[in-house]
């Protein structure tokens, strides 16, 4: 890694493996097209083994923990933009890259504020060539691409890059580099917290999804729900039916809700606009029923069916164990 | 109080997208053919502030509209809802995709017209250009707590109470100050219908406008095309025969995956 140029995975320990893997996986990306190394600064109230394992095995050359008391809460964005940036050496090139997902941008937008960085969202893609950073971005609802380019000395990020691959041959054994945070970071607002009533599984970290559209009512969903947990799987649903008090929007699928890369994904009643697609990973396998043999969500998935989901919700539960 | 709305319209999906280039100055050239609707952002938006001024009539809404193609019927399908006031937005130049610039225009208009807005509500994207930064950046440019994700709000012992969900949690706050908050789509936000008599009065209303100008030049477009199709593989395999032989197959390929229990 040149000192000019750096690639910095930014993770809050707060946020899992999953979350960190993601904005390795990210960094590595971008890292790769210019032979760069990446970096690693966390975000936490203490070091953490299993972060500096992962970062070595993805063959990250430098992890920071930058650590706080108040970072143990994942959810206190502000803390969290604030403690990176007290922790960012802003000398040379820099490009910081968030977990994505809608926390990732949240805190990204916040942080790129808090230091007065170029903001470049949610990228589809993203390279850094000799004459700037170029990025894409999905607009109009996923229906165009936006090419953008900036020369900038400090931009923040997100980037979905698929799944972290482990580097054994690169693996480095790291020892990290702990910054106590002596300023104050600001406390979390005060929050009442109850229960939302849900009892399926995050749909995001699902291995299988079942999810409905706009093609599915009321009675569908309480089937597409009996489906999930026979299946082990979770609820996912498109944003029509978000819209009409289907499910609720932390499990909408789609560019503006959640993004899902199960292994299965089981689409009943979508017609699988750009939009919702956009929110299925390219890894994941779509099984399709709709009572349309023309939708277009038969284009895209693995297994189609032509049938009702009155008739085929059913038919899938009782071929299921109690 | 004083409740601030922004809403930006987003192009209507049930139909083909408009013709939109990238125009000799570099900005977004989009035709007067646009069928700019609200987002469901923009809706929820517009709605939780209704509410809250259902039960406090006194209370003072004031909504801006993002001006372009087809602003004058965005602004009559919002004048229907009888906003104290309602403006059209012209963000000069508009780039609703530099975040930065855009909510640091925004920002400067709010300070520059002293609209101090107690509750600043805006959707969790601002139109078709933004994928959620703009109203975080302005939250930040406007020195606000941001609650983000907002999907509804209420009057609680004369106290403003925000809802969202995060996981198995709902969780309420009560903003101590102004406060700006994203709005999502929920079933308890969807738009109401307005009344007839009010849509045929927004029709024969004329709109003021006001301009956010910018300070620094944004980022800069290199293309607008046509989004890629997506590559998964597809070569869809269609199941025949009745619908007991259809769900058999697709539990065996699920059971496959290794994801469905024996």
């Amino acid at each position: 890694m040149t000192m000019q140029q750096r690639i910095i995975a930014v993770i809050p320990l707060a946020w899992g493996q999953e979350a960190a893997e993601q904005a390795l996986a990210a960094a590595r990306q971008v890292a790769h097209q210019q032979s760069l190394a990446c970096a690693v600064l966390a975000l936490g109230p203490a070091p953490a083994a299993w972060l500096t394992d992962m970062a070595g095995a993805a063959g990250a050359v430098e992890l920071v923990y930058a650590v706080h008391a108040a970072l143990s809460d994942g959810e206190n964005l502000q803390a969290l933009a604030e403690a990176a940036a007290q922790a960012v050496d802003q000398s040379g090139q820099q490009l910081l890259l968030l977990p994505p997902g809608s926390e990732g941008e949240e805190l990204g937008a916040r942080l790129a504020a808090c230091l007065s960085a170029t903001w470049l969202g949610r990228c589809a893609r993203l390279d850094w060539k000799a004459d700037g950073l170029e990025f894409e971005r999905a607009c109009w609802g996923g229906r165009l691409t936006l090419r953008l380019q900036i020369e900038t000395s400090l931009a923040v990020a997100c980037l979905r890059a698929g799944k972290l691959q482990q580097q054994p041959a690169h693996a480095n054994v790291l020892e990290p580099l702990i910054i106590e945070l002596g300023k104050s970071l600001p406390a979390m607002f005060e929050i009442e917290q109850s229960s939302s009533g849900q009892t399926l599984p995050p749909v995001e970290s699902a291995r299988i999804v079942v999810s409905g559209g706009r093609g599915v009512n009321e009675a569908g969903f309480a089937l597409l729900e009996q489906l999930a947990m026979k299946l082990g799987g979770s609820l996912g649903g498109s944003l029509p039916a978000v819209d009409a008090g289907l499910l609720p929007v932390m499990r909408q699928v789609g560019v503006s809700g959640k993004f899902v890369s199960p292994d299965v994904y089981l689409a009943v009643g979508i017609s699988g606009t750009p939009q919702h697609l956009a929110g299925i990973s390219h890894d994941s396998r779509i099984v399709a029923i709709n009572s349309d043999p023309a939708a277009d969500i038969f284009k895209v998935a693995n297994l189609g069916a032509v049938a009702d989901w009155e008739q085929m919700l059913p038919a899938l539960l009782e071929r299921l164990p109690a | 109080m004083n409740i601030l709305v922004l809403l930006a319209g987003v192009a209507d999906n049930r139909y083909p997208l408009h013709p939109i280039a990238i125009g000799a100055d570099g900005q977004i050239d989009e035709s007067a053919q646009s069928r700019r609707i609200l987002s469901p952002f923009d809706e929820g938006a517009l709605e939780l502030a209704l509410k809250l001024r259902d039960k406090h009539s006194d209370y003072r809404l004031e909504v801006l509209v993002l001006g372009g193609s087809n602003s004058d019927n965005l602004l009559r399908s919002v004048a229907a809802f009888k906003p104290d006031r309602l403006r059209r937005l012209d963000l000069q130049p508009c780039c609703l995709w530099d975040a930065q610039l855009s909510s640091h225009q925004i920002a400067g208009l709010i300070r520059s017209e002293a609209l101090q807005p107690d509750l600043l509500l805006i959707g969790r994207e601002f139109g078709d250009l933004d994928e959620g930064g703009l109203p975080v950046m302005l939250a930040s440019a406007l020195s606000l707590p941001l609650f983000a994700l907002t999907q509804y709000a209420q009057w609680q012992d004369g106290q403003l109470c925000l809802l969202r969900e995060r996981g198995i949690r709902q969780q309420w706050y009560r903003p101590p100050g102004p406060v700006l908050a994203t709005v999502t789509n929920d079933r308890r936000n969807k738009l109401r219908h307005p009344l007839m008599k009010n849509v045929m009065m927004a029709k024969k209303l004329g709109f003021d406008a006001v301009t956010a100008a910018a300070d620094g030049s944004p980022l800069r477009l290199k293309a607008l095309e046509l989004a890629r199709d997506v590559q998964r593989g597809g070569q869809c395999r269609m199941l025949a025969g009745d619908v007991g032989s259809q769900a058999d197959a697709i539990l065996a390929y699920i059971r496959d995956s290794g994801e469905v229990p024996a």
